[in-house]
C-alpha cells in the first residue's frame, strides 16, 4: 500500500469525525479528571503574574516545567534545581545577555516548553528545562519538535553542562558560532533510569494547567 | 565505422572520450565519462578505474565495451608532486612574563597596574599599594565578587585575573568596576608579589598600551634599557583583546630560528640554500641555477627526509632505482602557521614563519605499457599507448571555440602545473613545474590551523557563506540570500561552504573574511607564480607576449576564482586567457582524452 499525503489526510479526517461524533476531546479530558483520584493535587498558580512578552533583544527566556522547584526539587541524577537554573543563568550572563525564567504550565513536553520560552523571549531564543533535567535550546520560528540543540540524556548532565547550555543559547542570540557541548553517552542510561524518568515525567504532567499558560518565575 | 576510446589517466581522475570514425576518416564525438583514478597514477591499480570509466561512457551509448575497436591511453608524464611544511621560528615566553589572548568575554575596559595578590591572601594586602587580584577556578564568581567588594573598601584593587570563564559575571557584581581578564588556564604559574599591568581593550578594538613598548614603560615605570628588552613582548601582544604583562627580572618573549636544513641544487655546480632564508631566497637561487638536474636536502634534517621520502615513493611506483629518480623542480612559498607558544599561561598561539615546499620528481618512464597489456588481456580489445600527455592536451584544447595557433595550454593539476605551447607547424614545447592544487590545500590548512586536510580541500573548492539566521545567509560578496524553507538548525551561526547540492559546516570558529583572504592568497601564491614561471619557460624567446592565447585545462581550471585571477594577470600582456571549453561542451576537462581520439587520424 502506498502511503501518501492524501491517504493521511483521509485517515485524519475519519479520526476527527469519530472524535466529534463522541462529543469531542473535552469529554475525554473530563473523563480522565473524574477518574483521576490517584493524581497528586494540582498546585494552583491562579493570581501569579502571567509571563509577559519580552522586548529586550538581549533576552534569553528559560522555560521550566510545571513541577519545577515545587513538587520536584532535584533532577533525575540529584542536581539541585536551584543550582541548575543558577548555572544556566550564569552562562547567559557571562556572554553578556539577559536571562529570564518563566514557568510553562500548559505543557510538560520539553520541546513545547522550549518553544513557548522562545516565543516569550525578546530575542526569539529560549531554553526549555524539564524538572528531571532534560533541556533544549529553541528558536521561535522552528517547528515544536525541531530545535537548535537538544540534551536528551538528563542522567548524564552536570552543572558545567548547564552552564554551557546557557552560554550557547546566548551565543545563538548574538548570531555567533556555538561551541559544541561535550556530552557523555552511556548506553545503559536508558535501562537504569527509564522507570524514574517515567515517574518524574508523570509527576510533572500532573501539574499541567491548561488555564494558565505560563507565569513569571522568581 | 570504428569506435575509438581515448583514456587519460590523471592524478585524481580518469577521463574517457569515445569518438567514431566513418570510412572517410571523419570523426564524431559520442560520449565522455570521468571516474576517480584507482591507485597511484601509472600503476596497474589504475585498470579498474579505466574499466569503470569505459563502461560508463559506453553505457551512455547503450553499447557494450567490447564494441570498441581501439583504446588509446596517454603516455603519462612521469612526474609526481609532493608537498611539505617546515616551521622555521618558535616563540618562547620565559618566567611567565606575559599573557596575551582573546577570551571571548573579558570584562571592563582600560588598564590597571598593581602587585599580584592571590585571593587567598587578601588579608595580607597593604593599604598603600595597588593590587591585581588573581583567583583560580575553585573560587566561584560570587565568592570572588564578594571578597573583592569586601576588601576594596580597605585595599586598592585595580584589576582581576581569573582562571574560569567568569569575567562578566564577576564584573556585573562589583561595586567598583575594574578590568578583568579571564580564561587564563595556567593561573598557578603567575608569580605572586610581582608588579604587573593588565589591559582590556574597548569592544571591537585591540590592546593599545601593552602592545606599545612605551606604554609598558609608562605603566611599569621602566628605564630605557628595560624598555628595549620588553619590545618583543609588546610586539607579540599586537592584535589581542586582553593582555597582562608581569615585570620579572629575566622575563621576556624570545623568537628562536629553528635549524631547518639546507637544500642542494645540482645544476652543473652545486647551489646551496638554507630553508631559513625563506621562500624568495630559495626561488631566487633556483632561477639562478637554471636547468636543474637534481635537488637534495641536507641529511637528517626535515627537508632532507622529506625530499628523500618523495624519491622513495616514486621509486616504488616506477620500479626504478635511486639514480634514475630525480627532483627537477621545487616551489617554495612563505607562510604563517599558528603554533602554541612555549611557556604560555593561557594557551596562546603565535603565528610562526614557515616555508611550504612542493617538489616534483622525474623518472625515466612510467610503466604505461604494463597497464596497456593488462587492459588488453582483460577486455580483449586493442590498447595502444599513444602520444605525450601535453601534446594530446594541446590537441584537445584546440577544440575550444575561438582559439588559434600558436596556442598555450596551462594544465593546473593537483601535483604539478604543466604548460605547453603548440605553434603553427605543430611543434610542441612542454614544461612541468612543481606546485599546484595540493600545495594550495596545504597552505590553507596550515594558515588556518585546521586539523583536517579534507576540510582545507573543501575550503579551496567552494565559496563561503555565513548562516546569519535560520532564514538567510550572507554570501562572501556581502549579498544576502534567503532560504525558501528554514535551514537545518545545526548550521545556525556557522560559516559554511556552498558545495553543489549541500552546505558543509566548518568546524572551527574562524571569521569568513579571514578564510576567504587566506584562501585567495594561497591560490595567488601558488597558481599565479607558477603560471608565469611555467609559461615563461615554454614561450617563444621566453617572452610571454609571444603567446596570443592561453587555454586553461585540468581540474584546478574548474576552480571558481583561479581562472579570473590568471585572466587579470595576463590581461596586461594582451593575452587571451580563459577556461577551456573542450569540444565546446566539456569545459576544461577531457582535453587529453579528446586529443587521444583526435590523434588517431594522424596514425
Amino acid at each position: 500500500m502506498e502511503i501518501n499525503e492524501k491517504l493521511i489526510e483521509r485517515v485524519t479526517k475519519l479520526v476527527i469525525e469519530e472524535i466529534n461524533a463522541k462529543g469531542g476531546v473535552q469529554v475525554l479530558a473530563q473523563g480522565v479528571k473524574a477518574a483521576g483520584s490517584r493524581m497528586a493535587e494540582k498546585t494552583s498558580y491562579a493570581g501569579f503574574p502571567v509571563a509577559r512578552q519580552g522586548t529586550d533583544p538581549k533576552e534569553v527566556v528559560i522555560g521550566v516545567g510545571p513541577a519545577f522547584q515545587r513538587q520536584i526539587n532535584k533532577t533525575i541524577n540529584g542536581l539541585s534545581l536551584e543550582d541548575v537554573i543558577k548555572n544556566i543563568k550564569a552562562g547567559v550572563e557571562e556572554e553578556g545577555m539577559v536571562p529570564r525564567v518563566v514557568k510553562v504550565l500548559k505543557t510538560s513536553d520539553v520541546c513545547f516548553m522550549g518553544l513557548e520560552a522562545a516565543r516569550l523571549s525578546g530575542s526569539g531564543i529560549g531554553i526549555g528545562l524539564q524538572s528531571k533535567g532534560t533541556a533544549v535550546i529553541h528558536q521561535k520560528d522552528l517547528y515544536p519538535l525541531s530545535n537548535l540543540e537538544l540534551f536528551p540524556q538528563a542522567p548524564l548532565m552536570t552543572l558545567e553542562t548547564y552552564r554551557a547550555i546557557g552560554k550557547n543559547a546566548a551565543r545563538y542570540v548574538k548570531g555567533e558560532k556555538v561551541t559544541p557541548i561535550e556530552g557523555q553517552n552511556d548506553p545503559m542510561v536508558r535501562a537504569n533510569y527509564q522507570v524514574k524518568a517515567a515517574l518524574m515525567h508523570i509527576k510533572e504532567t500532573e501539574q499541567v494547567d491548561s488555564d494558565i499558560p505560563y507565569i513569571e518565575w522568581n | 565505422m570504428k569506435l575509438i576510446a581515448g583514456v587519460d589517466i590523471g592524478n585524481s581522475t580518469t577521463e574517457v572520450c569515445i569518438g567514431s570514425f566513418d570510412d572517410d576518416g571523419k570523426v564524431t564525438f559520442l560520449a565522455s565519462a570521468s571516474k576517480l583514478t584507482t591507485g597511484t597514477k601509472g600503476t596497474l591499480a589504475n585498470v579498474p578505474g579505466i574499466k569503470a570509466a569505459l563502461e560508463e561512457a559506453m553505457g551512455r551509448l547503450q553499447k557494450p565495451v567490447s564494441s570498441l575497436s581501439l583504446i588509446r591511453i596517454n603516455e603519462a608524464t612521469p612526474v609526481i608532486g609532493d608537498t611539505a611544511m617546515e616551521t622555521i621560528t618558535e616563540t618562547i615566553i620565559t618566567e611567565s612574563s606575559m599573557i596575551g589572548h582573546n577570551p571571548s568575554t573579558p570584562a571592563g575596559t582600560g588598564q590597571a597596574v598593581g602587585t599580584i595578590l592571590h585571593i587567598a591572601r587578601l588579608d595580607q594586602g597593604r593599604e598603600e599599594l595597588p593590587y591585581i587580584l588573581i583567583a583560580d577556578s575553585s573560587y566561584s564568581y560570587e565568592k570572588v565578587a564578594e571578597l573583592a567588594n569586601q576588601y576594596s573598601k580597605r585595599l586598592n584593587l585595580t584589576g582581576i585575573i581569573l582562571q574560569a570563564d567568569e569575567a562578566v559575571l564577576v564584573w556585573n557584581r562589583l561595586e567598583r568596576k575594574i578590568p578583568i581578564v579571564d580564561e587564563v588556564k595556567n593561573i598557578s604559574q603567575i608569580p605572586e608579589g610581582k608588579l604587573a599591568a593588565v589591559e582590556v581593550a574597548l569592544p571591537g578594538q585591540t590592546v593599545r598600551m601593552l602592545s606599545n613598548p612605551y606604554g609598558i614603560a609608562t605603566l611599569l615605570k621602566l628605564n630605557a634599557d628595560e624598555t628595549k628588552q620588553v619590545t618583543p613582548i609588546a610586539k607579540s601582544l599586537i592584535g589581542k583583546r586582553s593582555a597582562v604583562v608581569i615585570k620579572t627580572p629575566h622575563g621576556n618573549v624570545k623568537e628562536n630560528i629553528l635549524p631547518a636544513g639546507e637544500i642542494y641544487l645540482e645544476a652543473g655546480k652545486t647551489y646551496v640554500v638554507n630553508i631559513d632564508a625563506g621562500a624568495d631566497k630559495i626561488m631566487e637561487t633556483l632561477e639562478e641555477a637554471g636547468e636543474v638536474e637534481d635537488i637534495r636536502g641536507q641529511d637528517n634534517t626535515n627537508i632532507g627526509n622529506m625530499l628523500s621520502g618523495i624519491k622513495a615513493g616514486m621509486g616504488e611506483v616506477s620500479g626504478e632505482t635511486g639514480g634514475n629518480i630525480r627532483i627537477t623542480d621545487i616551489l617554495a612559498v612563505d607562510t604563517l602557521a599558528p603554533v602554541p607558544i612555549a611557556g604560555s599561561l593561557a594557551g596562546e598561539a603565535c603565528l610562526e614563519k614557515a616555508v611550504g615546499i612542493a617538489a616534483m620528481v622525474k623518472t625515466q618512464q612510467l610503466p604505461m605499457e604494463k597497464i596497456a597489456l593488462e587492459l588488453k588481456r582483460q577486455l580483449n580489445i586493442n590498447v595502444k599507448v599513444a602520444g605525450v600527455e601535453a601534446v594530446m592536451a594541446s590537441l584537445g584544447a584546440i577544440t575550444t571555440p575561438g582559439t588559434r595557433l600558436p596556442l598555450a595550454i596551462l594544465d593546473l593539476g593537483g601535483g604539478s602545473t604543466d604548460a605547453a605551447v603548440i605553434d603553427e607547424d605543430g611543434r610542441v614545447a612542454v614544461t612541468h613545474q612543481a606546485g599546484a592544487g595540493e600545495l594550495v590545500t596545504m597552505l590553507i590548512q596550515t594558515e588556518l590551523g585546521l586539523t583536517s586536510r579534507l576540510e582545507a580541500e573543501q575550503i579551496k573548492k567552494y565559496p563561503l557563506a555565513k548562516i546569519e539566521s535560520l532564514y538567510h545567509m550572507r554570501l562572501e560578496s556581502g549579498a544576502i540570500h534567503f532560504f525558501e524553507e528554514a535551514v537545518d538548525p545545526k548550521y545556525f551561526g556557522s560559516v559554511v561552504l556552498l558545495a553543489p547540492g549541500e552546505m558543509i559546516k566548518l568546524t572551527q570558529d574562524i571569521p569568513l573574511e579571514k578564510i576567504a583572504a587566506v584562501r585567495s592568497e594561497a591560490k595567488k601564491k601558488v597558481f599565479l607564480r607558477n603560471a608565469v614561471r611555467a609559461l615563461k619557460k615554454v614561450a617563444p624567446e621566453n617572452n610571454l607576449r609571444n603567446i596570443p592565447n592561453i587555454v586553461l585545462v585540468g581540474g584546478s581550471a574548474e576552480d571558481f576564482e583561479v581562472p579570473e585571477m590568471l585572466m587579470e594577470e595576463f590581461i596586461s600582456f594582451k593575452i587571451v586567457c580563459g577556461r577551456g571549453n573542450i569540444r565546446g561542451t566539456q569545459g576544461p576537462r577531457n582535453a587529453v582524452a579528446t586529443g587521444l581520439v583526435l590523434s588517431y587520424i594522424g596514425g
